[in-house]
């Protein structure tokens, strides 16, 4: 995001709005700092400027920089997935797509949530790391899967590095035998980030909204306790309608 | 997009914190799904919805487009309409989720909420639910976090574009007399593009939060 020197009046209305902290004074003009600016677009959204001094980086949607509007701007629709946001449909449709099966689970690494944004440098330590571990079955239907450089050893593109987003998300389908291992790494590599995740694991269910008991012990003995509030499929949907 | 898997905050107010999500599977029942999506929006707002917004328009509740523009856009959007929305009460939930199931459009349905609170709508409502996505917490520099005060606003819109100063300013003219409670939470919910940050539990976390705030800046 960019103001109009000559247009800006000012006010500051539009500084507390910005997630990252992007914008400040620069004498009696607001600025964003280019740098700290992740094109998320939350302040040209508002309408809170009232002499429209605000406008899009013209190189928003040129690459590498556009990977910081697809993975920051809820509104923008990303090429690699065809949806808007970070990640892809994972439990939402799973009981249409069938997409993680009673014997598997689905794991997401929220790097950047909540709240603070990343570098992408994070991501890659992460994506290191499970390579190191062995664990290669990154969602290909993810943004995340497109920015690697060498799946085998988890290195993302290097022009990519020094892109700063407010989230991205590293995704996967394992078998319930292979959950240990991810979990286990990803609490490791946490303690070698600049930043934050948040992890969550998601699995089929028995009758009656009833946990598997597995899934429970699991996260007992990897030391990590679940959020009383989840996200639950209903049920309800169906192919091919 | 577990972007309402995390949301934190007091117990008793998550207990009152529901999002529902409308989500054709891309690949699978895409197709043609609008006026499905549409009718389910409908429903939607006919149980009063604490806050809405579809992917077609990415405008919510309190960004000046009306419901009927809201439909419009979903209905014109054929293959890729998704909607969400918020509910501030267990029986909205309830009724909404009955009335969906006996539309019986093959639509995926998803709700967030507290777990024990969706158990016992579901039964109530007849459904026996799929998958379910559990948050394992935050990992890394929670150090660099916003105090959980803060998170409890910032965290409801999971995408993060919620920002934790536009939090406190609006603490602070709860406080000095500038902007009512519920003035003070539609601020807040306008940059949430999905429609999830909830401003009835916004304005009582507001309510809560003002008088023990100081007022240093804005």
């Amino acid at each position: 995001m960019l103001i109009h020197e000559d247009v800006c009046v000012g006010c500051g209305r539009c500084q507390p709005y910005c997630p990252e902290g992007a914008i400040g004074y620069l004498g009696l003009k607001s600025v964003v700092d280019q740098v700290a600016c992740v094109e998320c677009g939350t302040c040209l959204r508002v309408h809170v400027c009232p002499v429209d001094a605000l406008y899009e980086h013209p190189l928003v949607f040129e690459y590498p920089r556009a990977l910081r509007k697809f993975f920051s701007d809820p509104a923008a629709t990303h090429k690699a997935t065809g949806i808007s946001g970070r990640g892809t449909e994972e439990s939402k449709t799973n009981d249409v797509t069938g997409r993680v099966g009673p014997d598997e689970v689905g794991i997401a690494i929220e790097v950047g949530r909540p709240t603070l944004g990343m570098n992408l440098h994070d991501v890659q330590k992460i994506s290191r790391a499970l390579a190191k571990a062995g664990i290669t079955e990154i969602e290909e239907c993810n943004p995340i899967h497109s920015m690697y450089a060498n799946p085998e050893t988890g290195d993302l593109k290097p022009e990519l590095l020094d892109e700063r987003v407010l989230s991205a998300i590293i995704e996967m389908s394992v078998p319930f035998e292979k959950a240990a291992l991810v979990l286990r790494t990803a609490k490791e590599v946490a303690k070698e980030l600049d930043s934050v995740f948040t992890l969550d694991i998601f699995s089929t269910l028995g009758p009656n909204l009833t946990i598997q008991q597995r899934i429970l012990d699991l996260l007992e003995a990897e030391g990590l306790p679940w959020r009383p509030n989840a996200k639950i499929n209903m049920g309800l949907g169906r192919a091919g309608e | 997009m577990t972007h309402s898997l995390h949301r934190e905050g007091n117990l008793e107010k998550l207990e009152r914190d529901f999002c529902v999500f409308i989500y054709p599977a891309r690949g699978f029942n895409n197709k043609g799904s609008g006026p499905k999506v549409s009718k389910l929006f409908e429903i939607f707002y006919g149980n009063d919805a604490s806050n809405c917004s579809s992917t077609s328009l990415r405008e919510n509740l309190y960004s000046k487009v009306t419901p009927e523009e809201m439909l419009e856009a979903i209905r014109k959007d054929a293959d890729s309409a998704r909607a969400y929305a918020t509910f501030n009460s267990r029986e909205k939930v309830k009724n909404l989720l009955i009335q969906m199931k006996k539309a019986d459009l093959g639509v995926s349905i998803m709700v967030s909420g507290m777990i024990d609170k969706v158990r016992e709508i579901t039964a109530e409502a007849g459904l026996d639910p799929h998958t379910i996505n559990l948050s394992l917490g935050v990992h890394g520099r929670t150090d660099l976090l916003p105090p959980p005060d803060i998170r409890q606003f910032t965290t409801m819109c999971g995408h993060a574009v919620v920002s934790p100063h536009l939090v406190r300013q609006a603490i602070r003219k709860v406080k000095t007399g500038r902007r009512s409670l519920w003035d003070a939470s539609v601020e807040l919910a306008k940059p949430c593009a999905c429609g999830i940050f909830n401003p009835h539990r916004s304005a009582e976390q507001l309510r809560d939060l003002a008088p023990i705030y100081t007022v240093s800046r804005w």
